[in-house]
């Protein structure tokens, strides 16, 4: 189906062209005859390792650090120790955790009130509840999540899942970001780096112009198709002596794709033909294209039209999750996300995406257990929660467990690399052959670790 | 929200620490072992560690594990890569053998295929507790030297060979030579039967060798002249008049650049802005310009503050270019990361001038190459021993350790002014960290008193002690490491590189007395007197630079872990390229050693690796194709013989890198047409062989300097500081980064160019990393690179400026046509190109008249939309 949607704006597009008057019928036939051949285009789609249930990825990422205790990991003993003033170890102390947990679904697994919505779609979730970082400093540990590396640049793991597998619509970028303010460490989060730059995410804010120069700045359509008619007419003229000349062909199919690119986004963001149902479920009121709920359901028609990777980010470096000062911030965030992305996976769901469509919701790191200040919690990357949904998921479940105090893993570690090779698995991927050549060695986005959680393979 | 947790970050380094704690101690010394004791050994442990550890711990074992040896008594006491013993004879408990038997440890457990029996465990306890009786002495294993390579073994290897003088190659078709290059080519491709293409058409070759050297297209007068000259020379002088421009410096300086991964922040976690780092930027340009010799270049980078000078404006300059080293990778919001950032300079010091990754050797012996870890940290103590300048993070936000360019009260005043503002930041953080002891000391004494009015006085003790006792996070989070760094250097006195002003603060505020409201009340004098200092910022030039430190030998880091130090290393060069060590009555870093043994001619790699980038910019692949690696996991050379002859001549010539350059381009092979050869691409398709030329796609540099010069919008002087905004005003945090675009109509490589987000072209059209060393620079093909070819701004304003230059230049839209083909093309259009044109700009009047353009700017806006088809379009985009 998004093939026929992307070869009909091709043809639309030629067909335009052909409107104009000053174009020779030649050049069509060469513009009509050529067909995306896969050896010239990095995007085509690709064939994993072996069969993955997932065939693309909504990544949801909270930056500045979601509390664990708080949402995912129930901890009666904290809860109790917390409420009668007991120290931990003796010395430090504990935080009472400010939301309610109730068991939910048919699972019967403890959540809280921070999160109701999630609460209930919990019976489609597999909670992890024993992640493990290797950095408490925002900065690092968001390129922890997102690179395999704490420390040096390296690839986002949206640029290595398009590398790996292409995309499905030609007229759409691989890897969309979905992000109306810039997370900790800016563009690094999806940057290519050593991947060809065809992986890069590109970033979509709503508005005007959602992708840099997207908007069409040519004072009309005519005017540009005159120009694009014209310019086709000079390559293939210029690329008559220079025929064997692969990357001069590829040049010539990224204006088609770009003239795509120019007419489908804005389709894609355009939400008037969605139910009100649907914007219901997403929480959206009519016309809003601010909040998480325009991301998600921006999210769904992405995923519909085959673009590999989603990531949705829903604030930025600051005014986010860093509850030092005060856990109730949690409350408007939480509030912000929460039913955006229950009715995202009951979306999916309705329309027959959630089996193939991997959802991850993850944070840099937890926050401590043990209190900052007086309500506050500090960064803590030693335990702390994620869940993954949809493809190739076990839904109602939990793994991992953490200590009475959910300061220590305790049971079954998840680190960042286990989580991020467990991702590639759900794609079909065996993350150690999923690998790049790069100044004299082959990298990978688990570096030399991370063990597949086999565990919550449905 | 503060930018770190302090007591997490404890957590993180307790393990290694501890570790150091329990062991110590020195191995005791072998004694005379009594028969019993022997028969023990012979019977119950020879068995369990022939069978169950010599696998991966004996001088036989195919790959030794962890350096640790356990077939001689020897290898047992001194122990592995660990540094610690593996038994201490006497005390089983806290021999590291006895505790990885007991699998008590889920890092520590051996053997890892599966845990010893407990009688196995427990014989093993008895024998070291009675001594570790072991007849074995001094076996053949236990000598095995630190050098895990075979250093003459490994010089065998092409790159390591000194250079070769070999006679040029025989060739058949000696009419075809122009240049002894072109020998080392032809014998190639007369040994594969390939013939060379054609020679390029002069119009061509203009064009190549003009954005060759200076990245922008050749004028139509240029052409013009170089077409007129019929002279043999004609195309020699086109060069010369080329190398002598000053856009020379301007395009191979921005090679340069990309090796040395410039940029104009400091990559940390609010990446900083450096506003004196464009001085290192224009002083490569200067550089090139003035073909200063490439080893005088080396030494410069690395120890310029070092070098004579005989004139204030040199010893200047010669600090500026060791803003090479200051521009390394800053990390973290804090200061305890810098072993990262000596990391840095030695991972791209070691690349670019040497073609080594000798950064692989930080955490364990190279695993290709000959490079063990202790050479990797006999570089790090040269550079440990040296002060980068401070760009200013997070949590110090004042930049700090910059060079003043004048000398005098002037500087004087400057320093005392920078030092006072460190200091300051650092009595901050200091502040910081003791509110929270002065807190608790608070709610110790109030316990104290509360509990006095019920019991005894006297119990009422100093708050002191107890308070230590809980200081917690901070008092963790300082290892012995950091504690022994404190003592020996207090702020403002020299002090190594990766000095941790974090652990120092920290460790110090712990152990405070004071209450809460003294440390507000300081904390307000601190922020008042930051403010005034502030306001009194001296005008001075400075420096962002590296001079001496303090001098010391660093520790090896096991596993790259700064807080687990190893052995002491002596300062020295890398073992296969000789081994130097500094001389015993050197008194600095040694950075100006480590400078001369890179820029020895003898040094095999430095020339061959130099030559080999600047070949690779002229034909848009090396010699090596793998331009940063000369290892073994590089690519072999395509034309060795060819590598070394060009390395020999560049060494004779005075490192002259403008001599390469003649050299190379007036050779026939870089002359070649870049037309296919079908019989020729059958056999070598990836042109390894150069049979033609490489056709290449501009740089985003070049696209976007071609079209300001066709526009007639360059501004063609040397860009000089960015408009940052004042320090004094700078409030970044890695919750509110650095992040600017700066528009300017000087050249691309004057570009405001940041480590955390790429500027809008260079993001678009590859360009370079501003993290890492890039050469090659990738060239991709995408659709945002179309999108912004169609719609973006400043593509848009330049087509219009071009529009009006080619419209005040011509009455007719021919000639308009004809003089806009040589601006952008560099040739004239044909008759059916400008009737085409003419047809086109008639269509598009009318459809801008279509959408209300005034009448009068019809004309103006058809043209400027013709252009705009011309700067897409492939002619503009692409070199033959």
């Amino acid at each position: 189906m998004e093939r026929d949607c992307c070869d009909h704006s091709r043809r639309q597009m030629v067909r335009s062209l052909f409107c104009g008057s000053i174009m020779l019928p030649a050049v069509f036939s060469h513009l009509l005859s050529q067909e995306a051949r896969g050896e010239e285009n990095p995007l085509a789609p690709k064939t994993p390792h072996f069969p993955g249930k997932a065939k693309r990825v909504i990544f949801i990422y909270l930056p500045g650090g979601a509390s664990h205790v708080d949402s995912f990991d129930y901890k009666p003993k904290l809860i109790d120790d917390a409420k009668n003033g007991r120290l931990y170890e003796g010395k430090r102390t504990l935080l009472t955790p400010l939301w309610e947990f109730k068991p939910r679904g048919k699972s019967g697994i403890m959540t809280s009130d921070l999160f109701p919505h999630i609460g209930e779609s919990i019976d489609d979730i597999c909670v992890i509840n024993s992640m493990r970082g290797d950095h408490n400093d925002h900065f690092q540990a968001t390129l922890g999540i997102h690179t395999g590396s704490v420390t040096f640049k390296r690839p986002s793991i949206g640029s290595w899942v398009s590398y790996g597998l292409g995309t499905e619509n030609q007229n759409l970028p691989s890897f969309v970001v979905l992000a109306p303010q810039l997370p900790y460490a800016g563009g690094q989060v999806w940057d290519s780096d050593f991947l060809p730059g065809v992986h890069q995410g590109t970033r979509v804010v709503a508005g005007d112009e959602p992708v840099a120069n997207l908007k069409r700045r040519a004072p009309s359509g005519k005017i540009q198709e005159a120009e694009l008619g014209l310019l086709e007419r000079f390559n293939r003229r210029h690329q008559l002596t220079r025929a064997s000349d692969p990357q001069l062909a590829a040049r010539i199919k990224t204006y088609e794709t770009a003239f795509g690119m120019q007419r489908e986004m804005p389709e894609v963001l355009d939400l008037s033909k969605e139910s009100d149902a649907t914007l219901k479920l997403y929480g959206l009121e009519r016309r809003q294209t601010t909040g998480f709920g325009w991301q998600c359901l921006v999210a769904r028609r992405l995923a519909e039209r085959g673009v590999r990777f989603i990531e949705l980010i829903d604030v930025g470096a600051s005014k986010n999750w860093d509850a030092h000062g005060d856990m109730k911030t949690h409350e408007p965030l939480a509030r912000n996300i929460d039913k955006p992305i229950a009715g995202l996976i009951k979306d999916l769901k309705s329309r027959g995406l959630f089996e193939d469509t991997l959802i991850v919701w993850t944070t840099e790191f937890g926050r401590s257990p043990t209190g900052e200040g007086t309500y506050g919690r500090g960064h803590y990357c030693y335990a702390y929660s994620s869940w993954l949904a949809g493809a190739g998921v076990r839904g109602g479940m939990v793994y991992g467990k953490t200590d009475d105090y959910g300061m220590k893993v305790a049971e079954n570690e998840v680190h960042v690399h286990d989580f991020n090779a467990t991702i590639l698995h759900l794609l079909g991927f065996d993350h150690t052959r999923l690998t790049f050549r790069h100044g004299g060695r082959d990298f990978r986005l688990t570096d030399v670790h991370g063990k597949v959680v086999k565990a919550i393979l449905a | 929200m503060k930018a770190f947790p302090r007591i997490a970050a404890a957590f993180l380094f307790i393990g290694p620490y501890l570790l150091c704690l329990q062991l110590s101690t020195r191995p005791v010394s072998a004694q005379q072992p009594s028969p019993e004791g022997i028969e023990f050994f012979e019977k119950k442990i020879r068995p369990v560690l022939e069978s169950n550890c010599y696998m991966c711990h004996s001088a036989h074992s195919k790959k030794l594990q962890g350096g640790l040896l356990l077939d001689s008594r020897d290898g047992m006491l001194k122990g592995g890569t660990s540094g610690q013993p593996a038994i201490r004879p006497g005390d089983s408990d806290s021999s590291l053998l006895i505790k990885a038997i007991r699998y008590d440890d889920a890092k520590l457990q051996m053997p890892p295929a599966g845990q010893l029996s407990p009688a196995q465990v427990k014989d093993l306890e008895s024998w070291v507790k009675m001594g570790a009786p072991d007849p074995r002495g001094q076996t053949a294993s236990a000598q095995l030297s630190w050098q895990p390579y075979d250093l003459d073994e490994a010089r065998k290897f092409w790159s390591f060979q000194p250079l070769k003088n070999l006679p040029l190659p025989e060739v058949v078709n000696k009419a075809w030579l122009r240049s002894p290059i072109d020998r080392f080519i032809l014998a190639r491709l007369e040994s594969k039967g390939l013939k060379p293409v054609v020679a390029a058409d002069k119009r061509s070759l203009i064009r190549r060798a003009t954005f060759d050297l200076t990245a922008l297209p050749p004028t139509p007068e240029e052409i013009d002249a170089f077409l007129n000259d019929t002279s043999a020379k004609a195309f020699e002088k086109i060069i010369d008049r080329l190398l002598a421009s000053p856009h020379y410096g301007e395009r191979w300086g921005r090679h340069w650049l990309d090796v040395v991964r410039y940029a104009d922040t400091a990559g940390c976690n609010s990446d900083f802005p450096v506003p004196a780092a464009y001085k290192y930027r224009n002083y490569v340009i200067k550089s090139f310009n003035e073909n200063k010799p490439y080893d005088r270049f080396i030494r410069e980078q690395i120890a310029g503050d070092l070098l004579p000078a005989k004139s204030e404006a040199e010893k200047y300059e010669n600090i500026i270019a060791t803003g090479y080293l200051a521009g390394s990778r800053r990390f973290g919001s804090r200061t305890k990361e810098f072993d990262l950032t000596i990391d840095d300079t030695i991972d791209n010091l070691g690349k670019t001038f040497l073609g080594l990754s000798v950064s692989c050797a930080r955490c364990h012996n190279h695993k290709f190459d000959p490079i063990p870890t202790k050479d990797y940290y006999a570089l790090y103590g040269i550079f440990n021993s040296s002060r980068y300048a401070f760009p200013g993070t997070e949590i110090y936000p004042h930049p700090a350790d910059m060079v003043a360019l004048t000398s005098g009260q002037e500087a004087e005043r400057f320093y005392k002014w920078q030092k006072e503002l460190a200091a300051l930041d650092d009595r901050k953080e200091f502040l910081t960290a003791e509110s929270g002891t002065a807190a608790r000391n608070k709610a110790v004494r109030e316990k104290q008193l509360k509990e006095a009015g019920q019991h005894s006085p006297e119990q009422a003790k100093s708050p002191d002690k107890q308070a230590n006792n809980q200081s917690g996070s901070a008092g963790q989070n300082a290892s012995p490491n950091s504690e022994q760094k404190k003592e020996l250097h207090s702020p403002g006195e020299l002090r190594p590189a990766d000095y941790d002003r974090d652990g120092v603060n920290w460790s110090t505020a712990s152990k405070s007395t004071r209450m809460p409201e003294e440390v507000l009340a300081e904390a307000e004098k601190v922020k008042a007197r930051i403010a005034e200092l502030g306001e009194h910022t001296p005008k001075v030039e400075k420096a962002y630079a590296v001079v001496e430190g303090l001098p010391a030998n660093a520790r090896i880091h096991r596993k790259g872990d700064s807080k687990d130090l190893g052995e002491e290393v002596p300062r020295a060069f890398l073992s296969i390229l000789g081994g130097q060590q500094l001389p015993p009555d050197h008194k600095g870093s040694g950075r100006d050693s480590l400078a001369n043994w890179i820029a020895d001619p003898n040094n095999p790699l430095t020339a061959r690796v130099m030559v080999n980038r600047i070949w690779q910019y002229h034909f848009g692949k090396g010699i090596v194709p793998t331009p940063n690696d000369f290892g073994s996991r590089g690519a072999a050379p395509t034309h060795p013989e060819l590598l070394d002859y060009l390395a020999t001549q560049f060494i004779k010539s005075g490192w002259s890198i403008k001599a390469m350059h003649r050299m190379i381009m007036l050779s026939r092979v870089y002359q070649l047409t870049a037309v296919d050869d079908p019989r020729n691409s059958a056999v070598d398709a990836n042109n390894d062989l150069l049979w033609r030329f490489n056709r290449r796609r501009l740089s985003a540099e070049e696209i976007r300097d071609a079209m300001l010069a066709v526009s007639g919008s360059l501004k063609g002087t040397m860009g000089e500081a960015h408009p940052f905004p004042p320090e004094s005003d700078w409030r970044y945090t890695q919750h509110n980064q650095f992040f600017a675009v700066y528009d300017t109509n000087c050249r691309s490589v004057y570009l405001m160019q940041q480590r955390q987000k790429k500027h809008p072209l260079m993001e678009v059209f590859d360009g370079p990393d501003t993290n890492a060393i890039t050469s090659p620079r990738p060239l991709s093909t995408t659709p945002l690179q179309a999108l912004f070819l169609m719609n973006n701004l400043f593509v848009h304003q330049q087509a219009d400026s071009f529009a009006v230059r080619v419209g005040m230049a011509f009455n007719t839209l021919p000639q308009r046509i004809n003089y806009a083909f040589l601006l952008a093309y560099g040739r004239r259009a044909r008759t059916s190109e400008i009737r085409e044109a003419m047809a086109y700009v008639h269509q598009l009047r009318e459809e801008f008249q279509s959408v209300k353009t005034p009448p009068d700017q019809l004309t103006r806006a058809a043209l400027a939309s013709y252009l705009r088809v011309v700067f897409g379009s492939d002619e503009f985009l692409y070199v033959d």
